[in-house]
């Protein structure tokens, strides 16, 4: 291994290749930052959408339809009963004129002339967030089924599903765009390597000549693929950022008031994660890069 | 004076963490050993040489283009291996050496091509100073030695200069004071003045005759035989693979061409 106290000296050498092709350098970082910005502001959407499923997605209503026949009493001490549950905040007996007259509410004439038989009374629960998960609501619904008067049960599953289906696909989305991002930025650090070896054969063939180890003739350029991934990271970064706080104002004032959504930015340790994963990646392109160009 | 000095510098190391073995400095410093070496199976570069050089002597290596010099010297330096025979650099047979034992033996070797080698885009200072930074050592020792070492070859106050604004001659020198910087056992000089006029090539050639007056060993190969004339120093002709001795300059060289006419030594 290279002795850590030529490190100082091995990455003013570092700096010394990044500085002699500024240009193309220059170009490498834009595009690793470019492909990496995309990855970012996935990531950035899916954290928000994350969120928002979190939001949207727990379970905070059931209805309980009652069979016909169901008398006042029975309907009484059921709605007590499912009111003194713990996953419950309020349980509200809704009639069948009810019924009708809210879905009548929009001006259908045929809803509000129809007979109020074909209305099912309600018992409509209003669940407590805190003490409410996706299993408990489902085993509150199964007991609820077996009650005698009960004709069914609705939990607005398949809404917090279709969200939760919609994550999982943007999740697998991200993973096959991160894949594609990971190989052009590998792709680009390994070419530009490529080139700053070619415009290095001299200085490499002296260092061997004077008693360069391996690892010292390396690591420079390891360095260097490193500081290519690294600033291509923090760019993207830095972008994202600018486009997200200067548009943060308008995505709260939509789809803050629409689904009462704050949106956040990508959390400390993603930030920091994605920075020191540009930076490895881009050492990983420049080792492929030494692999071969070094023997060669 | 001159071969004091050689036994207190010369402690090669061939190996990371290596120590140094006493016992080496007692031992001729190259010894080549019925080697040869190979590149088309019809016609061998080196066929069993055998040649031994002691500490502290300057060598000429002569002989036609493409007689084998160079790839002698490589064969030193490890840029080649043998095919054949042993190379032994202070009794120790380098050409069993790994290859990450090489840059440990090279640390001992100075070398100095005809074209220079020299980075044209780093100063003087920092063509030079390579050979020290390689090694490891802290910066203020690269900064002193280097300056030395630039002093030694008539370069001080030129540190600060981008190699590719220098002469050929001053660019030689730079390539001189490389190789010198460490102090190592051995100078290897491959045709150093073959892109020099000859005004430059004896100056070149002064400078080499300094460093060995210093205690180190120089093997000097060329083909200019004028350079053989002005210096009486050792000879060895390589002609057609094969090695021949011819102890102490223009006078021995004369006897060998009798014995053995090679008319294309220039």
């Amino acid at each position: 291994m290279t002795p850590m106290k030529q490190m100082p000296l091995l990455f003013a050498r570092a700096l010394r290749g990044v500085r002699q092709q500024l240009g193309t350098q220059l170009l490498s970082v834009m595009t690793v930052g470019l492909a990496l910005f995309c990855m970012a502001a996935a990531l950035l959407a899916l954290e928000n959408a994350g969120a928002m499923v979190q939001r949207w997605g727990a379970p905070v209503r059931v209805t309980v339809f009652l069979a016909e026949g169901a008398t006042g009493s029975q309907t009484e001490a059921l709605r007590s009963a499912l009111a003194a549950l713990p996953e419950v905040a309020n349980a509200r007996y809704v009639t069948s004129a009810e019924a009708r007259a809210t879905l009548g509410e929009g001006g259908d004439r045929a809803i509000a002339s129809a007979p109020v038989e074909l209305f099912p009374a309600t018992i409509e629960l209003q669940l407590a967030p805190a003490a409410v998960t996706r299993a408990r609501v489902a085993a509150l619904a199964d007991r609820v089924r077996r009650v005698p008067m009960v004709a069914d049960v609705e939990t607005y599953r398949g809404f917090t599903d279709r969200l939760r289906d919609m994550l999982s696909s943007g999740r697998a989305a991200v993973v096959v765009m991160s894949l594609g991002v990971l190989l052009t930025v590998l792709a680009v650090v390994s070419n530009t390597i490529r080139m700053s070896l070619a415009a290095r054969v001299r200085e490499i063939e002296v260092l061997r000549l004077v008693g360069a180890t391996r690892e010292y003739v390396r690591t420079p350029f390891l360095l260097e693929g490193a500081m290519l991934g690294g600033l291509g990271a923090a760019a993207a970064l830095f972008a994202l950022s600018l486009v997200f706080y200067t548009t943060r104002a308008h995505f709260e004032e939509t789809l803050g008031s629409a689904l009462g959504l704050h949106p956040v930015f990508l959390s400390a340790w993603v930030f920091v994660g994605f920075l020191i994963g540009g930076g490895a990646l881009g050492a990983a392109g420049s080792a492929a890069a030494l692999r071969r160009g070094l023997q060669a | 004076m001159g071969r004091s000095r050689v036994s207190s510098l010369f402690k090669p190391h061939f190996r990371p963490e290596g120590h140094f073995d006493r016992s080496a400095a007692h031992k001729p410093i190259v010894v080549l050993e019925n080697v040869m070496k190979v590149y088309r199976a019809d016609a061998p570069v080196l066929r069993n040489v055998d040649l031994t050089i002691e500490r502290g002597e300057f060598v000429f290596v002569t002989g036609p283009s493409g007689a084998g010099k160079s790839t002698l010297l490589k064969l030193l330096y490890l840029a080649e291996t043998v095919d054949e025979g042993r190379v032994l650099f202070c009794g120790k047979d380098i050409s069993r050496l790994t290859d990450d034992s090489v840059p440990h033996l090279r640390r001992n070797i100075g070398v100095v091509f005809q074209d220079f080698r020299l980075v044209p885009y780093w100063t003087v200072s920092e063509n030079v100073a390579v050979a020290l930074e390689v090694m490891g050592l802290p910066p203020r020792v690269v900064r002193s030695r280097g300056a030395i070492g630039l002093a030694r070859v008539g370069l001080d106050g030129r540190g600060d200069d981008l190699v590719r604004v220098l002469s050929g001659g001053e660019q030689q020198r730079v390539a001189v004071a490389r190789a010198i910087v460490n102090e190592p056992a051995i100078v290897l000089a491959d045709e150093p003045t073959g892109n020099l006029d000859p005004v430059l090539a004896l100056d070149i050639l002064g400078l080499f005759e300094e460093i060995h007056e210093a205690g180190t060993t120089v093997v000097f190969a060329t083909h200019d035989r004028s350079l053989l004339e002005v210096a009486p120093h050792r000879l060895v002709v390589i002609d057609d693979g094969r090695c021949i001795e011819a102890r102490a300059g223009l006078q021995d060289l004369g006897e060998v061409m009798r014995a053995d006419p090679m008319s294309s030594v220039h």
